[in-house]
């Protein structure tokens, strides 16, 4: 055999591992919605904190909320469906409707305390961004759990400015660094797709 | 010397390799997806499709959303298969050529 034929069956065999992992990886392309998402609680925490509006978070969660789906099913359209997506999307929208019933349920009872919302929402995201971390085989999502755990556990221990303050970085690193990131390495990869164009002639 | 595997000549066309490997990993795939994937012109694109849809490899749905017509592509089982067994013979025969 020779090393033609060698080299031509291992790039067969690359050419299948790229392509199926091409189909797979979709996540790096919703890096907008973190950066939306950190930019929504900097709005309603600023709104609530300055504006002294009780309705703040309702306000700006269901915006976001709106925002999100609709620009969501513009991209959706243009993807296909696959399992890991399908899981995904279980997953954060699970944690969306969750943390949204509870915020708003403490926030129309005057039960709310900036402790108990940072940990709520802490808890929440670090378990969304551990579980699809985990699926996804993605460290830098599973740093970003650790930070929600962090400020989580912070939260129960420290003042409440020191828990804002907590929550407001945690916002900065998970959120809007993170989003960032992710919207740079899709950019990327983009970039490389359009340079390689291998796979285009039978 | 064990009989080396013959690779599947449906599959072993680059395009249709590339396209068949993206279908395993969704539910189903537009054909603007593909292109865009595959990086390949429309005729290329259809002409590759259409033989393995004629192989049995993939199914083919058309339909319209929003007024626009919309053409879905899905791997069939035989069609994973197909591909399964080319990987094993691929692979089989890259340890013949290491070993030789």
């Amino acid at each position: 055999m020779t090393d033609q034929l060698t080299e031509d069956l291992k790039d067969r065999l690359s050419l299948i591992e790229s392509m199926i992992a091409e189909g797979r990886r979709t996540t790096e392309s919703w890096g907008w919605t973190f950066v939306l998402w950190g930019v929504a609680y900097y709005i309603a925490i600023a709104w609530s904190t300055f504006g002294h509006g009780t309705m703040a978070w309702p306000v700006t969660m269901i915006a976001a909320s709106v925002l999100t789906f609709g620009l969501a099913s513009r991209k959706a359209s243009r993807h296909p469906e696959t399992t890991l997506g399908r899981s995904m999307m279980a997953i954060w929208l699970g944690m969306g409707i969750s943390v949204f019933i509870v915020m708003l349920s403490l926030g129309l009872s005057g039960r709310a305390d900036l402790h108990i919302a940072v940990a709520i929402i802490g808890a929440m995201l670090g378990s969304a961004n551990a579980t699809s971390s985990i699926i996804l085989k993605w460290k830098m999502q599973f740093a970003c759990a650790l930070v929600w755990w962090t400020a989580t556990a912070a939260s129960c221990f420290i003042s409440e400015i020191q828990a804002g303050i907590v929550f407001l970085v945690a916002i900065f690193f998970c959120q809007i660094v993170f989003g960032i990131y992710c919207m740079i390495a899709e950019a990327r990869k983009n970039k490389s797709r359009g340079a390689r164009q291998g796979a285009s002639h039978a | 010397m064990p009989d080396l595997p013959e690779l599947n000549p449906v599959i072993h066309g680059k395009l249709r390799l590339a396209l068949l490997s993206l279908l395993s990993s969704v539910e189903e795939a537009e054909f603007t997806w593909l292109r865009t994937k595959t990086g390949s012109t429309d005729g290329n694109l259809g002409a590759q499709l259409l033989k393995l849809e004629e192989a049995g490899y993939v199914g083919v749905e058309k339909k319209f959303v929003q007024r626009k017509p919309q053409t879905l592509y899905r791997m069939t089982e035989s069609g994973r298969e197909a591909l399964t067994e080319y990987v094993q013979a691929l692979k089989q025969l890259l340890g013949a050529a290491i070993d030789a």
